[in-house]
């Protein structure tokens, strides 16, 4: 035991300590920033980020990318919007439904027809939001007051707590529990940590694959759901602007694009750093559109730092 | 070696042949079809406007064409024409908005410049080329939004509009430009030494290494010479709607991917090139004109776009050779 923490260790705490220094910092700048009140709604806003981000952390896991996530979103907040006045609280489960079955056909294609998946789930996004076009007529679908009804348990709060901080937190504990306790969650990280000695132990390397995209689809839409229940309203592009953030959350926290180390309770801090930078970056007075090109640059600057280079010794 | 290792090494050839022709049966397919259903498309005018509609796509896919063949790809395609179309307005409406046509150069540079920053990061830091280029399409569109505030700005400059407004031998300018594009981008590809290292380091990036190549001097160059590209295809975009915003480059990336896997370049790096990626182009223009002709809505488009790459890339991979897919 040497007393100075080694590399990798200190590379373990970095993001938690991080996100400590960034809370500590605003707090100083802004002491209503510490409120529990406050909080709350850095967590509320944090919510559906997280969401989105906890599916793409078990595609990230074994190694792949999700550049679908977003469109699947914005497809079930169409979904959702366009149910609800029919089938009521049936439509949020039709919205699932339609999350898994393209997070499915993002994982089809790249497994079993041996396509990257970066360019796979490219391609499903582009089916996707067509899909999500034709059916909305490229027009935000409004929820009216007869439907809000029906979105109570998202847009609620409970003794006090926003509804929506709660479902983040079951999604968070349904995560770590898959991730920890279950087969799937295990033989995750070994493909990810060395995809041909998984296959060579007997792991069905393909169907845990598809498991993991087919998860990330349900989750997105989950989060689109969400989306759609707080903007009472479903948009065809309502998830654009999600994309980057979710991955950043990923990579943020301390998961590796190339699979095998990292999990869930990292892209949980992941999600806060993203959000309390941009809560600082408004606070200091930087504007939407050059808060992009930092995300763009953290996301750059994070792979690097992150990224196991012994893995892939032709980088392409 | 005996007849049935010749007989299978036939059968190899029929088949990487046919693969090789493809592309070009599906687009006179297509014309086939289309024309048999949709008699207007066989029209001049049809012709001109499938023609003037493919040549931006040309431009940008022509670039996105070595990035491929060496291997990597670039997803910053749409950033990139945001920032290079704005550098170009700006340029127009500020103080040195006397340099006209000399303005287009600006925001070729411009372009050159952000291709330069996604190889230096993919190289430099040892990132995949998509992660950094996804980085950077949210960079460029970002960077493009806060030079101009958030707005628009209209293009009055006649010499630049005239890149779209003016005929010559009945094709728009811009249709001349994706050609003259297309001839430069042959020549590198076929006739200069950079064109044989970019074969030689998708084909094999550590036997190219090994051979003395500088690989990395490679892609970076790769990277400059797309974002170039780039810059031109943003050009003819600003030309051709008038103005200049973060808006432009909207829906390009899929177009650009969709022709050069679709016209038979492999993702894998080392195998396609340039004529290959006209041909997809052609077959994207014609299958987008045929839907319009056949009153299919446009945003069906985008998703028969997206079955088209998989499709493709699907065909192409090389299922005999055992290796891991991420």
């Amino acid at each position: 035991m040497s007393a100075v923490p080694s590399l990798a260790r200190w590379r373990d705490a970095a993001p938690a300590l991080f996100l400590a220094v960034l809370v500590a910092v605003i707090t100083v700048a802004t002491p209503d920033f510490a409120q529990p009140g406050n909080l709350l709604g850095v967590l509320a806003d944090t919510a559906t980020l997280f969401v989105l981000a906890a599916g793409m952390t078990f595609v990230i896991l074994i190694g792949g990318i999700d550049l679908a996530a977003h469109t699947i979103a914005s497809l079930s907040s169409v979904v959702v919007a366009l149910l609800l006045p029919t089938l009521g609280y049936g439509a949020f489960p039709v919205a699932l439904a339609v999350g898994f079955a393209s997070g499915l056909f993002s994982g089809v294609v790249h497994v079993r027809l041996h396509v990257p998946s970066f360019i796979a789930t490219l391609a499903t996004s582009g089916v996707v939001s067509g899909v999500a076009l034709l059916v909305s007529d490229a027009r935000t679908i409004s929820i009216d007051a007869a439907g809000r009804s029906q979105l109570a348990w998202i847009t609620g709060s409970v003794a006090g707590v926003p509804a929506v901080v709660l479902i983040a937190a079951a999604v968070f504990l349904a995560c770590a529990f898959v991730q920890r306790f279950t087969r799937f969650g295990r033989r995750s990280l070994a493909i990810g940590a060395g995809e041909p000695a998984a296959w060579a132990s007997g792991i069905r390397v393909g169907r845990q694959k598809i498991i993991a995209f087919a998860l990330c689809g349900t989750l997105a839409a989950l989060a689109g759901a969400l989306l759609a229940g707080r903007l009472s309203a479903g948009t065809p592009v309502l998830g654009n602007q999600l994309l980057l953030p979710a991955i950043a959350s990923v990579i943020v926290g301390g998961t590796a694009i190339t699979g095998g180390a990292g999990g869930i309770g990292r892209t949980l801090i992941g999600a806060l750093i993203i959000t309390v930078v941009r809560i600082g970056m408004t606070f200091v007075g930087v504007n939407i559109f050059a808060q992009q090109v930092v995300f763009g640059l953290v996301l750059i600057a994070a792979v690097a730092v992150t990224i196991d280079r012994t893995k892939i010794p032709i980088v392409k | 070696m005996s007849l049935a290792t010749t007989s299978a090494n036939h059968g190899e050839r029929l088949r990487s042949r046919l693969r090789k022709t493809a592309p070009l049966l599906v687009l006179v397919g297509l014309c086939i079809l289309i024309g048999v259903t949709s008699p207007n498309f066989l029209s001049l005018p049809n012709g001109i406007r499938v023609l003037t509609a493919a040549s931006i796509p040309m431009v940008l896919a022509l670039g996105a064409t070595f990035v491929i063949l060496v291997g990597g790809i670039d997803l910053s395609v749409e950033g990139n024409i945001a920032l290079s179309a704005i550098v170009l307005s700006l340029v127009l409406s500020g103080p040195l908005g006397t340099l006209g046509l000399w303005a287009v150069p600006l925001a070729i540079l411009a372009g050159a410049a952000m291709g330069a920053a996604n190889g230096a990061a993919h190289v430099g830091l040892r990132i995949p080329s998509f992660m950094v280029t996804l980085g950077t399409w949210f960079v460029g569109l970002g960077l493009g939004t806060v030079l101009l505030g958030g707005g628009t700005i209209r293009i009055v400059e006649p010499s630049i509009r005239a890149l779209s407004l003016t005929r010559f031998v009945g094709l728009p300018l811009l249709v001349w430009i994706a050609a003259a594009a297309l001839l430069v981008a042959w020549v590198l590809q076929a006739r200069t030494r950079f064109g044989r290292h970019v074969y030689a380091v998708g084909g094999a990036e550590d036997l190219a290494a090994l051979s003395g190549i500088r690989v990395g001097r490679i892609k970076v160059l790769v990277f400059i010479l797309a974002g170039a590209f780039y810059g031109l295809a943003a050009v003819m975009s600003a030309a051709q709607i008038g103005q200049g915003n973060a808006a432009v480059g909207d829906g390009r990336l899929f177009t650009t991917i969709t022709a050069v896997v679709v016209g038979g370049t492999s993702l894998a790096g080392g195998d396609g090139g340039v004529i290959e990626t006209a041909i997809g182009v052609l077959i994207v223009a014609v299958l987008a004109n045929g839907m319009i002709l056949l009153g299919i809505p446009p945003y069906v488009q985008q998703a028969v776009q997206g079955l088209m790459i998989i499709a493709a890339v699907a065909i192409s991979i090389d299922h005999r050779l055992f290796r891991i897919v991420k």
